[in-house]
């Protein structure tokens, strides 16, 4: 008798898992507006909000440009937004129907989340890469060697984001809980992520809070990679919490725990 | 491994003293109280029952997607708790709401599904021609469900839930909130794919001209089988033709006929009196010359599962139910107006 995990790496639990992975891709891709704002938003803030607060700092002689400074976070802040709404889809699906269609498939539940999971991350990824496609403008330089590294990080990180999705969407049943869901978990892991301001000036208490926060380990990895070819460790230690290895090590015991705990809800 | 013999076996649903209760935020409720009966092979079954029945949990019981309280169901072989994906694997369904992917395109959504039940190409491409031909939506494979309509989104479920050669087909209300003349077509390919395929089909309705074309059907109510037979034989019980009648002074006329009438069976409902006969139309001018109360109304039809379902439970099945008319788009409105209410409560529908 084969057992569930054997039936997890059969031939048939791949094809489903393609399945999901593949339908999110396309509902990504088909979404032309979604793609289009995805890329046009973070560009902005970056550009307008970076150039115009990056005026203002200028007074206090920052060892950095400013611009520099909030091109990774808010790379970092847009995948992981772009991972976790992707996940909220289950909720749609859920509202909508399509749900059934998968749960009623001979599939195990597992792969449905691993698809979901591994979908929101791939997404996230090719956000990642066409954001990426727009460091020049920041004169950013990027080896294809850390352009390697953006990739992995990028992965390591939305995979987890896309966990925490599916385990809060395990609790929500209908869409209207959606921006409250946002609001109660987003917003404030978006502000105490670091993507806007460095996070080691601000009072001890809120640098506590933030250490608890996956985004922060997620874009302080993002910064010493994306930066490292235009500023030395030193320099990114300035405005960073945490360094690399801490954060790749954070980022894969939380990866690991929220998947855990998605599976273990989305079973429900 | 005796799975190879699951082809020839005669009885491809069989249910065995199944219940269902619900806890928590039904107040619990038992949705079925020990419901057991068989389908066979290649036949059109219906279970029948007015809403909240429990049909809709039968169902989702059937195809695995609610495990029962206890009791234990075998499809196509497979028992439901213990081989769940077995299964599915020999199962099309098509739920009351629609499931489909509308962002994506007829085409994709087969796609999809093909994949997901494991059809390889070679076949999925000979099957999509032959499904979406069947359902007439072969023109439009390349169009997105979201354009369209509540006829054609169902008929694209029911060509997604025969692509992978389910050897049994699950329909929950197949029709309901469609116009007739697209309930019709939906009928034809119900039996298409019966002839064709010999698949066999298995359907909750409470349009009972529905039932009527089943080859058996099953009338359920609060959670109970009531009967269980071919439709001509559940009519048989009804013993003849029946008469609806109203008159000036029910009371007096219904006196009168039990008096000098004693051939046929009579009974009170509201503010009819139903009479029961052999041959309703020889009956008819002894029934006139007999009561002397002026009649406001007569009636004589040979009886319908309308009738059967009156006798077996003394209620009419679709007298507190929402009217026919009650169409698709009404869910859109519905949920949009639940936007503006307060209270989270699920969607309650089906038990």
């Amino acid at each position: 008798m084969a057992t569930n995990t054997a039936n997890f790496f059969s031939s048939k639990s791949l094809r489903a898992l393609y399945v999901i992975w593949y339908r999110e891709i396309l509902l990504y891709w088909r979404n032309k507006i979604k793609v289009f704002t995805s890329i046009f938003l973070p560009v902005l803030i970056a550009v307008a909000f970076g150039t115009g607060l990056g005026s203002i700092l200028e007074f206090r002689h920052l060892p950095y440009n400013f611009s520099q400074f909030l091109y990774p976070g808010i790379l970092g802040l847009s995948i992981s937004v772009m991972s976790i709404t992707s996940t909220l889809s289950i909720v749609w699906d859920r509202e909508y129907g399509f749900l059934r269609e998968i749960l009623v498939a001979p599939v195990s539940r597992s792969v449905i989340a691993w698809g979901k999971i591994l979908g929101a991350s791939t997404v996230a990824l090719i956000e990642g890469i066409l954001l990426l496609f727009t460091a020049p403008y920041f004169n950013l330089v990027l080896s294809p060697l850390q352009i390697g590294e953006i990739f992995l990080v990028i992965i390591i990180f939305t995979l987890g984001v896309a966990g925490l999705g599916v385990f809060l969407t395990s609790f929500v049943s209908r869409t209207e809980s959606f921006s409250l869901l946002l609001q109660l978990f987003i917003a404030p892991m978006s502000f105490l992520s670091g993507g806007f301001f460095p996070l080691n000036s601000l009072p001890l208490w809120l640098q506590n809070l933030a250490r608890f926060n996956p985004l922060a380990y997620g874009i302080d990895a993002l910064r010493w990679t994306i930066l490292s070819g235009n500023l030395s460790a030193s320099q990114i230690s300035t405005f960073t919490l945490h360094s690399l290895p801490s954060c790749i090590i954070a980022l894969l015991i939380f990866d690991f725990i929220i998947i855990l705990l998605a599976f273990r809800a989305f079973k429900k | 491994m005796t799975q190879k013999t699951n082809n020839n076996i005669l009885e491809v649903i069989q249910v065995e003293n199944l219940r269902k209760h619900y806890n928590g935020t039904y107040n619990g409720i038992m949705a079925l109280k020990g419901i057991s009966f068989s389908v066979k092979r290649g036949e059109i079954f219906g279970l029948l029952g007015p809403n909240g029945a429990g049909k809709t949990t039968t169902i989702n019981i059937l195809t695995t997607l609610t495990p029962p309280t206890s009791g234990v169901a075998y499809v196509n072989g497979y028992n439901i708790n213990t081989k769940p994906d077995k299964v599915r694997a020999s199962i099309g369904l098509v739920f009351q709401e629609t499931t489909l992917d509308t962002h994506l395109t007829a085409e994709e959504n087969l796609y999809l599904h093909a994949l997901l039940y494991g059809v390889n190409k070679k076949d999925f491409i000979t099957r999509k021609r032959e499904v979406l031909k069947l359902c007439e939506l072969w023109e439009r494979r390349k169009s997105p469900v979201s354009q369209f309509s509540g006829g054609m989104k169902r008929r694209l479920e029911i060509a997604r839930a025969l692509i992978h050669f389910p050897k049994i087909l699950f329909l929950d209300e197949p029709t309901v909130g469609l116009d007739p003349q697209t309930r019709n077509k939906i009928w034809d390919y119900i039996f298409t794919t019966k002839k064709q395929k010999g698949t066999t089909i298995f359907l909750t309705t409470q349009y009972l001209n529905e039932a009527e074309v089943c080859d058996r059907i099953a009338i359920i109510d609060y959670g109970k089988i009531i009967a269980l037979d071919t439709p001509e034989n559940l009519k048989k019980m009804i013993g003849g033709d029946i008469i609806t009648l109203r008159t000036t002074d029910n009371e007096k006329a219904f006196a009168q006929i039990k008096e000098k009438l004693p051939q046929c069976k009579i009974k009170r409902i509201g503010k009819e009196i139903q009479i029961e006969v052999a041959t309703g139309e020889e009956f008819l001018p002894s029934l006139i010359k007999t009561i002397t109360p002026k009649i406001l109304s007569l009636e004589l039809h040979h009886p319908t599962l309308e009738d059967v379902f009156l006798e077996l439970t003394g209620r009419k099945i679709r007298e507190n139910n929402t009217p026919d008319t009650e169409d698709i788009f009404s869910f859109n409105l519905k949920s949009f107006l639940a936007l503006f209410k307060n209270n989270n409560h699920k969607n309650t529908n089906g038990h």
